[in-house]
């Protein structure tokens, strides 16, 4: 389930509404970039999660 | 010595390299199919988790992608989806499917579905699908490795004859030593590839902006059109977004060359672990990707072909040893999927086909050298729908993709059982109605209201299986507890 709802994180609608913002910038990357990369890096700790729990 | 020189005779000493390993493979191997098709199911955790990146991450990845942030910008960082769900689908389905191969003897994808159906209708029309759609997966990789060794000997081999020369020589190390010759290039191949990417992109970002920062700074300054949905083409709508995601993580993990590989390891916790670390190896790849096609968009705009544009900025950039090496590492990434789309090809030609309808009962030899037939037969067929250039690489996997995605239904079917089942006639019906669709959606009507061919014809695809199955009759209660219980001993430790 945290896999699922991390995940519709990084899917439309909210990529498009959310995080579609050229104007900002975090550390010197794009908002947009950076937002996804930390989701992204989310969904693989839960992968990893399950896997020591051996879900 | 000039930089041309330089870059093709490492793509060269790179493709020895792989032949030695072919041989060595040759000398390990004893003649039997499950050795020769199936690694003789040992694959362990370090061999199988750079054989799946490597073949995942092809072409594509290294020209494909770079190509598309040059063209429609950050809308392609999507890909860390597709990357993620190819991990969690690997975690929730790997385990499953390489449960019912030990236990049943399976090879192929077919083999599966057409035992648990009882259907021989079934295993020929899944072993059709399976070939006719990663041929046109060979044709992507073929062309690739020709765009790259034309680019890297400045236009001295011509395209044709690259892709002749490097089509030969996966086919001749697949011949020599089978699935294993394929295995241990791909971990010279996965680690070379990853390498390359990051240290030919870091490279070119420090040289052209003075690093990463400076290069975002210049993307948002000059294209600034780069960095927002849909992006300057339109393309990235919710919709392409959403098909891509699914087409580019179901679809190239239901193609016959990736489910093999789940039937290759040692054991379903070594499935499991692959699926958890997958995607830090298959994102993290698009990082520079994006790098090398937004920079290069500043760089180097109006390029022709925007799948060019990596081996385009080594070649103005970077010294001669450097882009050999990188470009060694491009071949690597197309080499590593190309081996292993003929081989997957080779092992449903001989099992599915040959074995089961022409020479039920000859002897392991046999099939061995007819696989090593029909890989000489695959080479001229690739090679001759690679005469055929496009320009955007990255179409024609989500093309291919579309097409293994037909089988999500069916295979679903199988690992999660449930109190109602797909019949036979529902999983043939939802495959003629889903490929007839794709047809549609691709070709006739492409991605109709903005959302991808793929995701149509799956819908399609899904109705009909569902509904033919609801009044035909479904597998045997003995085929349903056979498999199904095997299936539930994986998951829950002991049959319910």
């Amino acid at each position: 389930m945290s896999f699922v709802a991390l995940f519709f994180l990084a899917m439309p609608p909210i990529t498009h509404a959310l995080w579609d913002r050229p104007e900002s910038w975090i550390g010197g990357f794009p908002l947009f970039f950076v937002v996804l990369l930390a989701i992204y890096c989310a969904l693989v700790g839960v992968l990893v999660w399950a896997l020591r729990r051996g879900v | 010595m000039e930089p041309w020189v330089v870059a093709t005779s490492l793509i060269f000493v790179y493709l020895l390299a792989t032949i030695v390993l072919g041989v060595v493979a040759n000398r390990r191997m004893t003649v039997d199919m499950e050795d020769f098709l199936l690694y003789g199911r040992k694959a362990g955790f370090i061999v199988l988790y750079l054989t799946v990146v490597a073949t995942f991450h092809s072409a594509f990845a290294f020209l494909g992608s770079g190509g598309f942030f040059y063209t429609h910008g950050i809308g392609f960082w999507a890909a860390g989806t597709w990357t993620l769900l190819v991990g969690a689908i690997t975690y929730v389905l790997g385990p499953r499917i390489w449960a019912l191969g030990k236990a049943f003897g399976y090879i192929t994808p077919a083999d599966m579905l057409a035992d648990f159906y009882e259907s021989e209708a079934v295993r020929v029309v899944v072993a059709i699908v399976s070939v006719v759609f990663t041929i046109l997966y060979i044709q992507v990789q073929a062309q690739g490795l020709g765009y790259i060794i034309n680019v890297a000997s400045g236009g001295r081999i011509s395209f044709e004859l690259g892709t002749l020369i490097l089509l030969v020589v996966a086919a001749a190390y697949l011949m020599a030593g089978g699935l294993r010759a394929v295995y241990w290039t791909d971990v010279i191949q996965g680690i070379w590839m990853y390498v390359a990417v990051w240290v030919g992109a870091m490279y070119l970002a420090y040289e052209l902006f003075g690093g990463p920062l400076e290069l975002w700074r210049q993307v948002q300054a000059q294209r600034p059109d780069l960095l927002s949905l849909p992006g300057p083409r339109g393309f990235f709508t919710p919709g392409m977004w959403i098909g891509m995601t699914i087409t580019l993580s179901f679809g190239i993990i239901f193609q016959p060359h990736m489910m093999i590989r789940y039937y290759t390891a040692v054991d379903a916790k070594t499935i499991k672990l692959l699926g958890a670390t997958t995607p830090i190896y298959l994102m993290t790849l698009y990082i520079p990707a994006a790098l090398v096609g937004l920079g290069g968009a500043v760089a180097m705009p109006g390029l022709e072909i925007p799948d060019q544009i990596f081996p385009e900025l080594l070649f103005a950039h970077a010294p001669p040893i450097l882009t050999g090496l990188i470009l060694a590492g491009a071949t690597a990434a197309a080499m590593s999927t190309l081996d292993s789309i003929l081989h997957a090809n080779m092992t449903v030609l001989t099992r599915d086909v040959y074995q089961r309808y022409f020479a039920p009962d000859a002897t392991q030899s046999h099939y061995v050298w007819v696989g090593r037939g029909f890989v000489a037969a695959l080479l001229v067929v690739g090679y001759v729908l690679s005469v055929q250039t496009f320009d955007f690489l990255v179409v024609l996997v989500t093309l291919s993709g579309a097409g293994a995605l037909q089988l999500m239904p069916a295979i679903l079917g199988v690992c999660f059982p449930g109190p109602r089942t797909l019949t036979r006639l529902g999983v043939l019906a939802g495959l003629f109605a889903g490929l007839a669709t794709l047809y549609v959606t691709l070709v006739v009507i492409p991605h109709p209201m903005g959302m991808h061919g793929g995701i149509w014809s799956l819908l399609v695809n899904s109705v009909a299986a569902v509904g033919v199955s609801a009044v035909t009759p479904g597998p045997s209660t003995a085929t349903l507890e056979r498999i199904h219980g095997e299936v539930e001993r994986q998951v829950y430790g002991s049959s319910t």
